[in-house]
Formats: structure tokens, C-alpha cells, sequence
């Protein structure tokens, strides 16, 4: 058999490679960046909602098991330029930096991924311009390495706000849909800050809260255990207060019915994820049908939501829309599975 | 409902009891009106909706980055100017509570801050002026010192063809009913000549030939503003009167 192929080293790749190689199918993995694990690796994830367990702990699990096959063949900086349907399978053609080579697989699992939205684009938060005002992924690596300061000065903070949706639900950006993970990865973070810190006091400015299914547990430990306050509105815009010293978050308290200028010494955005470029750029090769969102659509997101409905071509995670780790290492097992089936075949 | 003490509720909810004339309702034996919401009617939502200006209320979800914005509610302080609470008001249909801002609605300036960030798409500062416009045409709202000005304004534009700011100044004396003192206006129009914020001059403005324009402007209007009253469903009878 040939090798099956799956694009993106992330959490829903590695699930899918070790899946495969479990199955007894070689397998191919193939990575755009140096390493892999995705972005829980790139962004130095800290604790993940709900269970509080060590990202490293996850995604370490996963790389060991697909680190340790051989039936795994990896490929890092690797990029896929071509794909021509064949008789049985792809030709695809992969480049490096310095080098090409054309490749027969058997099927394809496409698990390219997601990217963090860039706060630059929402310019009213001073994301880019207060040093203070940070993405909630910098945030991830800040408890990671346990060094909760304000990057002006390296002090820790007295009081932190988290603005939710930021680059989702907003067609001012062209985002409309939800993040998913915002809510609960920033009631997390908020825990995490006061339970090594609780010093610290911790607000989340909110529209909705958004903590589905079983997570809405940690939503209600946050508030009942770890005192952290929410606030019912959106913030307008950020500006600088106390002679540039503090952070001022201008929004309404839509429960008090008046506009609140604020300060914190830190303000975190809970930035939503978009498609990633790789999983634009598959798109375009195979073309895979997407969504107005840039995602991949599966043919059937009910009753078949790995399959793309091209012959061979099997999406898995955060490439068919915002996701959390076990969905998408759930759906690399599945993907793997028909992928397997339709190699086998 | 009975109350307490009269002193610890706002004046406009106290149900006085008057004979001959005098207030005999006492301290601790008054009646109040009842705050609970007794009725919605999505027909303002709806007219709303169906004017061009007005179709995108319905995207709303009330998260207030128009009010964090809005210079009238945060920078002048003017706190019962919401447009959020307005947009709600509107959506559920609580007329009664929505003709309490009947008139300071209008004072939106139309800075279109709201518009430029609402992250739904709202056309904030049109819908707006739509709520205002359908309690304006239904009628029942109590004109403020603004409504009069904007109705010199009006008068003084429609009549002439252009501004004049001394005649505006006139009958807006005479629509409040009171007289500033020659000395006290003289010092006003140097100061507003002087920097250049003045431009009447000796003699009254007025476009050449306007008087045809007006009657075809007039009638235009006329005709619009009869179209759109019909189109208005009647204003409802305020509930919570009786105690
Ligand atoms: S998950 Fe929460 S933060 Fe993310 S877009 Fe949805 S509501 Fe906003
Ligand atoms: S910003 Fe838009 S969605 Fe938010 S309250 Fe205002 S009008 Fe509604
Ligand atoms: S356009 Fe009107 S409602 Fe909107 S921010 Fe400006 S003053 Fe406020």
C-alpha cells in the first residue's frame, strides 16, 4: 500500500498519524513548521480548560506515540505545492526549502489547522501599540513559564480584564462566527492567574458566555471559588490612563446601564481562530469546498463530518472550524479510520 | 400599591390625591404607580424594521459597544442617552418606558462612532433616528426646548430658503415665549460676528425666487410626513395608571 498522507502536525494530525500506523497503514506526516505539536506547541499553551491539565502533558502524549513509530514517516518544513488525482490515490509534489520530490499516497488527511486571529486588525484595543495589552495566547506562555508581569515593566499586574470575542462575532473584521474556546480558555486562564496569584483581581468583560456542555462547571467554579468577576458588555476601545502608566477599558456595563472607563494594569484579548494559511492553501489544491469562513466544509457535517466528499480526502480539527483539542484529536481518529478504509479499498 | 415614604420614589411615579385643588395624599399613606412591565408590542420593532433606515434594528444583541462609544452618553454625560437601551426598548416593544426619551432621541449628532464599531452591523445611528422618528409620527411626546429649536429651524429654512441666524434666534425666543435684553443680545451677536460664527448681516437672508421652491417643497413634505403618520399604528394606552 502507499503511504497515506496526512498534512499538519497538529493536535488532529498526530492523532490521525498515530491512528494510521496503529491500523498498520504506513504513514506519511508531513509538517510546514520545524516541529510539531501545532500551535499548543508554537504558542507554549499552559494548563488546558477544563481538566487543568499541562498542554505538555496532552500534545507530549501524542507527539511520543507518534515519535516513537516507525511506520511514521515525518517530514518537517515540509510544504505540499501539487496534487493530481490518480488511479489509486495522489501524486503529490512536497518541497523544502532547497528541494522537491513527487510522492504516490493512497489518501489524504487534511488536519492544516487553524490560526489565531491577529488583535492588530481590531486597532481599538491597542493590541500592537500598549505593550500591556496582550493576546491571550501570550498569555498561555506567560503561566507556562510562570511570569505573570506587564511586559512595560515587568511588574505584576493588580488587576487583569479579559475582552472576549475579539476578532469573532464581529463583522467590523469579518468574522462572524464564535471562537468557541474564548470563553472557556479565558475563565480558564483567570483561574489559573488566581490560583498562583490571588493577589490578583480578575474581571471578564463578556457579551455571552459560551462554556458548553460539561465546561460550564469551571464557568461556575470561577465565579463561586476563585471570585472572579464578570461584566456584561463589550469593550469599545482601550486607551492609555494614569499618564500612560495603566491601561483604561471604555465599554458600557450594559447591566448598569453606564459607560465604564476602567483601569487595569494588564488587558487580555481572547483573539478567535480563523483558517489557517495551510488550510487555505489545501483548499485551493484539492479543491475542497469551504464555508464563507475560509474553513473546509465537509460534505455531510452531521452524518459524515471527517469526509470531504473527493475521493480520498479526509478532514480532521480545527481545519473545518474552530475547535478544541479533544475534538480534533477525536476527529484525526476517525479521519484515519476512513482514510484506511477508502486505502484499503 | 401603597408606599412607605414619598421621598424615597421619583416624583413622576407618586399617584397624588387631589380635592379642591390641594394635595391631601400624605407621606406614608400614598399610592404609587407600579413599575412591573405590563405589556410588549412588537409593532415598533416591526415599523422599525420595514423603513430602509430602520431594517438593520434586528441584528441587535445588545452588547453596548455603541453606547462605550457614544460620545453623547460618556464624554457629555448625557446618561439617559442609550442608543443600546433605545435598540432594546425598541425590539421588545416597551413604548411606554421608550416615550420617556421621546425627545432626547433627537440629540444624537451623528458622529456615526456607534455605526463604525457595532460588531453586528448595525446602522446604529439610523436606526436611531427611525425610533425617533415613529414616536415623533405616533405622537404623545411632550416637546422639549430641542423640538422647538429644531422647528424654528425648520420654519426659518422652509420660509427663506436659507438660514438666517438672527430671524432663527427671533422666533425661537417666541416659540420658548421670552424675551433676551437688548443690551445682552447686542453682546452676542458681536461676540459671534467676531469669530466668525455670525453671518447675518444688516439685512434678512433669502434665496432668490424661493418661493416657488417652497411650494413645491412644501407639498413634498406634507404629503411625506402624511404618508409616513399612516403608516404609524396608533400609540397604545399607557398602562400602570391605576394603582
Ligand atoms: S467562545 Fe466565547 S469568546 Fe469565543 S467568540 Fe464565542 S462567545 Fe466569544
Ligand atoms: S454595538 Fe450594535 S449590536 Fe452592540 S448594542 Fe450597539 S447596535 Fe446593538
Ligand atoms: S451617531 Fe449618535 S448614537 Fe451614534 S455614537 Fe454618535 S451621537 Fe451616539
Amino acid at each position: 500500500m502507499n503511504p497515506i498522507l496526512v498534512l499538519g502536525g497538529g493536535p488532529a494530525g498526530l492523532s490521525a498519524a498515530s491512528e494510521l500506523a496503529a491500523l498498520g497503514a504506513p504513514t506519511l506526516l508531513v509538517e510546514r513548521e520545524s516541529y510539531l505539536g501545532g500551535n499548543p506547541v508554537r504558542w507554549h499553551y499552559s494548563l488546558l480548560a477544563p481538566d487543568l491539565r499541562p498542554a505538555e502533558e496532552v500534545i507530549g502524549a501524542l507527539l511520543e506515540r507518534v515519535e516513537g513509530d516507525a511506520r511514521i514517516e515525518r517530514r518537517l518544513s515540509t510544504t505540499l505545492t501539487k496534487a493530481e488525482l490518480g488511479s489509486h490515490g495522489y501524486r503529490v509534489t512536497l518541497a523544502t526549502a532547497d528541494a522537491s520530490e513527487t510522492r504516490d499516497v493512497a489518501a489524504v488527511v487534511l488536519a492544516t489547522g487553524f490560526d489565531h486571529f491577529d488583535s492588530r486588525r481590531k486597532f481599538e484595543y491597542g493590541y500592537g501599540r500598549f505593550p500591556d495589552v496582550v493576546d491571550f495566547k501570550e498569555l498561555e506562555g506567560m503561566l507556562h513559564d510562570n511570569k505573570l508581569v506587564r511586559p512595560s515593566d515587568g511588574q505584576r499586574p493588580h488587576r487583569i480584564a479579559w475582552v472576549l470575542c475579539v476578532g469573532s462575532r464581529d463583522l467590523q473584521v469579518g468574522n462572524p462566527w464564535c471562537c468557541r474556546l474564548g470563553c472557556v480558555v479565558s475563565i480558564k486562564q483567570a483561574v489559573e492567574v488566581r490560583q498562583k496569584h490571588p493577589e490578583v483581581d480578575a474581571y471578564i468583560y463578556y457579551m455571552d458566555i459560551r462554556t458548553y456542555g460539561l465546561w460550564e462547571d469551571l464557568y461556575w467554579k470561577s465565579m463561586q471559588e476563585y471570585g472572579i468577576k464578570f461584566i456584561r458588555g463589550r469593550i469599545g476601545a482601550v486607551t492609555l490612563a494614569e499618564g500612560g502608566s495603566r491601561l483604561l477599558a471604555t465599554g458600557e456595563d450594559t447591566i448598569l446601564s453606564r459607560p465604564t472607563e476602567v483601569p487595569f494594569d494588564m488587558i487580555v484579548l481572547a483573539s478567535g481562530m480563523e483558517a489557517s494559511a495551510g488550510t487555505k492553501q489545501v483548499a485551493e489544491l484539492f479543491g475542497v469546498p469551504v464555508g464563507p469562513e475560509g474553513f473546509l466544509t465537509p460534505r455531510l457535517t452531521d452524518l459524515n463530518p471527517v469526509d470531504s466528499g473527493l475521493p480520498g480526502v479526509f478532514l480532521a480539527g480545527a481545519a473545518t472550524g474552530p475547535k478544541a483539542i479533544p475534538d480534533a484529536v477525536t476527529e484525526g481518529m476517525g479521519a484515519a479510520l476512513r482514510a484506511y478504509q477508502y486505502a484499503r479499498d | 400599591m401603597p408606599i412607605v415614604e414619598k421621598s424615597l420614589v421619583s416624583v413622576d411615579r407618586v399617584e397624588h390625591l387631589e380635592v379642591e385643588g390641594i394635595d391631601v395624599s400624605g407621606d406614608w399613606n400614598t399610592f404609587l404607580r407600579s413599575r412591573v412591565v405590563t405589556d410588549l408590542d412588537v409593532k415598533i420593532a416591526d415599523w422599525v424594521k420595514g423603513q430602509p433606515q430602520g431594517e438593520t434594528i434586528s441584528r441587535c444583541w445588545q452588547c453596548g459597544t455603541c453606547t462605550a462609544g457614544c460620545c453623547l452618553h460618556t464624554d457629555y454625560g448625557l446618561e439617559e442617552f442609550n442608543p443600546r437601551y433605545f435598540i432594546y426598548l425598541a425590539q421588545i416593544g416597551y413604548e411606554e418606558e421608550l416615550r420617556r426619551y421621546a425627545s432626547t432621541i433627537w440629540r444624537c449628532v451623528s458622529c456615526n462612532k456607534c455605526v463604525e464599531r457595532c460588531p453586528k452591523g448595525v446602522k446604529v445611528e439610523e436606526v436611531i433616528h427611525t425610533i425617533g422618528t415613529y414616536l415623533e409620527l405616533s405622537g404623545g411626546a411632550a416637546e422639549s426646548p430641542a423640538d422647538r429649536f429644531d422647528r424654528a429651524y425648520t420654519e426659518n429654512l422652509l420660509g427663506r430658503g436659507i438660514l438666517d441666524e438672527a430671524a432663527l434666534f427671533r422666533t425661537y425666543e417666541r416659540l420658548e415665549g421670552r424675551r433676551t435684553p437688548a443690551r445682552e443680545l447686542l453682546r452676542l451677536g458681536l461676540t459671534l460676528l467676531k469669530s466668525g460664527r455670525l453671518h447675518t448681516g444688516p439685512f434678512a437672508h433669502r434665496t432668490r425666487g424661493w418661493n416657488r421652491m417652497r411650494k413645491v417643497l412644501e407639498a413634498k413634505l406634507t404629503e411625506d410626513r402624511a404618508r409616513r403618520r399612516a403608516s404609524v399604528p396608533a400609540p397604545p394606552v399607557p398602562s400602570g395608571r391605576k394603582p
